[in-house]
């Protein structure tokens, strides 16, 4: 408890994690305002197609926030200091605090847990406020279980991103890959015209669990991407348990 | 030991080159680049294969994949500033060379000449590829239209990395600098081009795709390639000069 808590203090200490904030809050509300804004005449005339996706798209292209939280978690740890302080790593003095590695990990993974749930609360409760301000009476009903699905999804999605960012120990690689997967030119969704596999991979099969015209059914969806983080991270915690620690 | 300003200002260049060839994360990023890069142009190409192709289409195919590679010459931009400031290298730096603007200039100076080459490297591997795999189905290929194509496609990604480079200098942080840029390029830029398309076509990464497109896009063309690098150069002398202003007035 004393670790997760420490891990919370770090976390929250962080510059970059404001920046993470920010853009978790706002950037789904503004995508779905504007996608809003562009389907309102359809959405009013009654002969929209997409009305059972409106406001979830700013949710489901608006990750980029706890991709960073995610991200920034691991990358932190691993960062070399300046030489006037010594030029170590976070890492290094975290291990010597809290000796186990698994319970490290275990603590650093429930801290980005919570406030990965606390930021997907606060996104939706953003991104359901623009689209109900723009499309007035309009605007669809939210239903508990999507949202639910949404604040798994998100959740899901930093996990992935702790996860690979341990493996790699440095932050570009997983920010790259998984902030340009989450664009309009997402590899995954590319992949997805080519191949039946690719529905399996875990952000098109967890955006199932709140997009409507899914391949799987929300259930599945979620339990394939979960699947995917599971593995990620034994795999992750294997290697972690293996490496050396300045290495 | 008093030196001419024109033996300083080569001095200060390859000082600027050399740390920037001798980074491993710069020949890591550069070789990655260069082999996803080969892998996206196979996938479009083997997908495009059936059907007559032109020069056209084998220049659509063959930089397709510029979306996906402007990322890594991002990253290569940001880690050339970012990287004085991990471990306080920019105070080394900074006690060789006191003249900070001059400092600044030389590296995004070397940044140029280390990125053209790379990105011609890139680009031209890229259309070879696809010329190689279609020469059956090409009519006839047009030399002059290729190279001029390969050529401002490596410009536009050496304009990118200066860019990168600049916003770089400016956050002097590496996961900031990489979320503002990657969060422009791949999130803010699509969404604009949808629902402000005429205000868009001023912006560094649309201005800058002109460089490249004229020869073979069927989109309607809003400027010419002049003026398209015109419009994507002036955005990157502006955040240079914003750079090189912090970068004076602050504490290194």
């Amino acid at each position: 408890m004393r670790a997760f808590n420490a891990e919370l203090s770090k976390l929250f200490s962080l510059p970059g994690i404001w920046l993470a904030f920010l853009i978790g809050a706002f950037v789904p509300a503004v995508i779905a305002a504007l996608d809003s804004t562009a389907q309102k005449e359809e959405i009013i005339a009654g002969v929209s197609t997409r009305l059972s996706e409106v406001g979830y798209i700013g949710l489901a292209l608006g990750v980029q926030g706890i991709i960073i939280l995610g991200v920034l978690a691991v990358s932190s740890e691993y960062l070399t200091e300046s030489s006037e302080s010594g030029g170590g790593n976070q890492i290094t003095t975290s291990l010597t605090v809290v000796s186990s590695r698994f319970h490290f990990l275990l603590a650093k993974a429930s801290a980005v847990t919570v406030i990965g749930i606390l930021l997907s609360i606060v996104a939706i409760l953003t991104t359901v406020s623009a689209t109900n301000l723009i499309l007035g009476e309009y605007a669809p009903a939210f239903e508990a279980p999507k949202l639910i699905g949404v604040v798994c999804y998100w959740t899901f999605t930093a996990l992935l991103a702790f996860g690979i960012t341990i493996l790699t120990k440095n932050g570009i690689i997983p920010l790259t890959v998984l902030i340009i997967n989450s664009s309009v030119v997402a590899v995954s969704y590319l992949l997805s015209k080519v191949t039946k596999l690719a529905f399996y991979l875990p952000d098109i099969a967890g955006s199932n669990m709140f997009m409507s015209d899914g391949f799987h059914t929300p259930f599945t969806g979620g339990l394939i991407m979960f699947a995917w983080v599971a593995v990620l991270f034994i795999i992750a915690v294997i290697v972690f348990h293996r490496r050396d620690v300045a290495s | 030991m008093s030196v001419s300003s024109s033996r300083k200002t080569t001095r200060i260049l390859s000082a600027e080159l050399d740390k920037l060839i001798t980074m491993p994360l710069i020949w890591r990023t550069f070789v990655a680049t260069f082999i996803i890069n080969l892998v996206l142009t196979a996938a479009f190409t083997s997908a495009s294969l059936q059907g007559a192709a032109d020069t056209k289409s084998v220049l659509n195919i063959g930089l397709a994949s510029m979306i996906y590679l402007q990322a890594g010459f991002i990253i290569l931009g940001i880690l050339a500033t970012c990287s004085e400031y991990t471990g306080g290298q920019v105070q080394t730096t900074l006690t060789t060379i006191p003249w900070r603007g001059l400092q600044l200039i030389s590296k995004h100076l070397a940044l140029a000449v280390f990125t053209f080459p790379a990105a011609l490297v890139i680009t031209a591997s890229g259309v070879l590829y696809t010329v190689l795999m279609m020469q059956d189905t090409v009519a006839g290929i047009g030399i002059n239209t290729m190279i001029q194509t390969v050529v401002g496609a490596a410009g536009y990604l050496t304009v990118t990395t200066l860019l990168s480079a600049a916003v770089g200098a400016l956050l002097r942080r590496t996961t900031p600098a990489l979320v503002v840029l990657l969060g422009y390029y791949f999130i803010v830029s699509p969404l604009m081009s949808d629902f402000l398309p005429r205000v868009h076509n001023y912006f560094p990464d649309a201005a800058g795709a002109y460089m490249y497109m004229e020869t073979f896009s069927n989109e309607v063309k809003v400027l010419t390639p002049m003026q398209g690098t015109g419009i994507a150069v002036g955005w990157t002398l502006i955040f240079m000069a914003i750079a090189i202003v912090f970068y004076r007035k602050r504490d290194a």
